[in-house]
């Protein structure tokens, strides 16, 4: 992409609110695909928009193009941030229920003379070659796979889809995480 | 700039010099984007041993003390140790800190690369994270 040419990528109809703003005489030319692809290809917006029509959600074969569709990749968007949540804590568990590797779970105990101290606890590990450290790679797959889609959702810009992936997130925090202990998370991925 | 994920052999990649039109380099790509995912992989892990690292140097009872003076900056007879126990924890954090400096840089390239929207690359991340994951998670009981 010619970085000279960036200035063209932020002009938005803003008043066309039902669908982004595509074929742009002047964006076209930012693009080193646009002659690849002509007309076919789909500008992409750079600010939040709220719309329904000609959504692309992740690959070809998926376009948005009615109402209907969009409430129903609103719940899909929004089931599958629950479950990456969801994803999270169980990992999380799973890993202090099998001791597969250390964890520092940092609980602050009421000190003496009314201040907090932390307390750290470690659980001692296994061998790289074992059944629960395979699970956790496998559930880790999953999850990278899933977090980075939730990010390619969410940069669409499409208001509903983002509103979906946050509402997912926070309802599956909620659901999940009320009995979460306060730990060190390096399960944390993206963001 | 398309929105859905396709296999192609021509993706421009975080820097108008690194374009790549063949096969080849894109395989080259794709390796050079595994290995970024290792490392990131390896730093979140290597990040949490020196946390441990820090804490196991520092004696139980000056870290004790240590956070309760944050607490309430009391003065101590013994100030002299705990100004060298301060200031080896001022240089660790310093060093954690450089350390998640460099895990959101590559963890922001990584993202940057997947919004390419190619296919290889995102597998190349997605593999590369989980190798990295499968190897350097065992390695935090080697302490």
């Amino acid at each position: 992409m010619d970085g000279s040419h960036h200035t063209g990528m932020s002009y938005m109809d803003h008043n066309d609110t039902t669908s982004p703003p595509h074929h742009h005489p002047t964006t076209s030319v930012s693009h080193s695909h646009a002659e690849g692809h002509g007309d076919t290809m789909m500008m992409m917006p750079m600010t939040f928009y709220f719309g329904f029509k000609n959504v692309e959600l992740l690959f070809s074969g998926l376009v948005i193009h009615t109402a209907g569709e969009m409430a129903g990749a609103f719940m899909a968007v929004f089931l599958l941030a629950v479950f990456y949540e969801g994803l999270k804590i169980a990992r999380e568990s799973l890993l202090r229920k099998s001791q597969v590797s250390i964890r520092y779970n940092s609980m602050p105990v009421p000190g003496p003379n009314g201040t907090t101290l932390m307390e750290t606890h470690k659980t001692v590990g296994q061998q790289m070659l074992s059944f629960p450290h395979l699970l956790q790679t496998v559930l880790h797959i999953i999850q990278v796979v899933i977090s980075y889609f939730l990010m390619l959702i969410f940069m669409t810009y499409n208001g509903y889809l983002c509103i979906a992936v946050a509402l997912g997130a926070g309802t599956g925090y909620f659901l999940f995480s009320w009995k979460k202990a306060i730990v060190v998370d390096i399960t944390e991925h993206c963001h | 700039m398309q929105m859905h994920f396709i296999f192609s052999n021509e993706v421009v990649l975080l820097f108008d010099f690194w374009s790549v039109h063949s096969p080849t380099g894109m395989a080259l790509s794709v390796v050079v984007i595994l290995l970024l995912a290792v490392l990131y992989e390896s730093i979140k892990v290597g990040k949490v041993k020196l946390f441990h690292h820090a804490l196991e140097s520092l004696p139980a009872r000056i870290n004790k003390q240590l956070i309760e003076e944050t607490d309430q900056e009391s003065a101590d007879s013994d100030l002299p140790p705990v100004c060298r126990t301060r200031l080896r924890w001022f240089l660790c954090h310093f060093g954690q800190s450089l350390i998640h400096v460099a895990q959101v840089i590559i963890g922001y390239f990584m993202m940057l690369a997947v919004m390419s929207y190619n296919t290889w690359i995102f597998l190349g991340v997605v593999l590369g994270s989980a190798v990295g994951y499968y190897l350097a998670y065992p390695l935090l009981n080697m302490v």
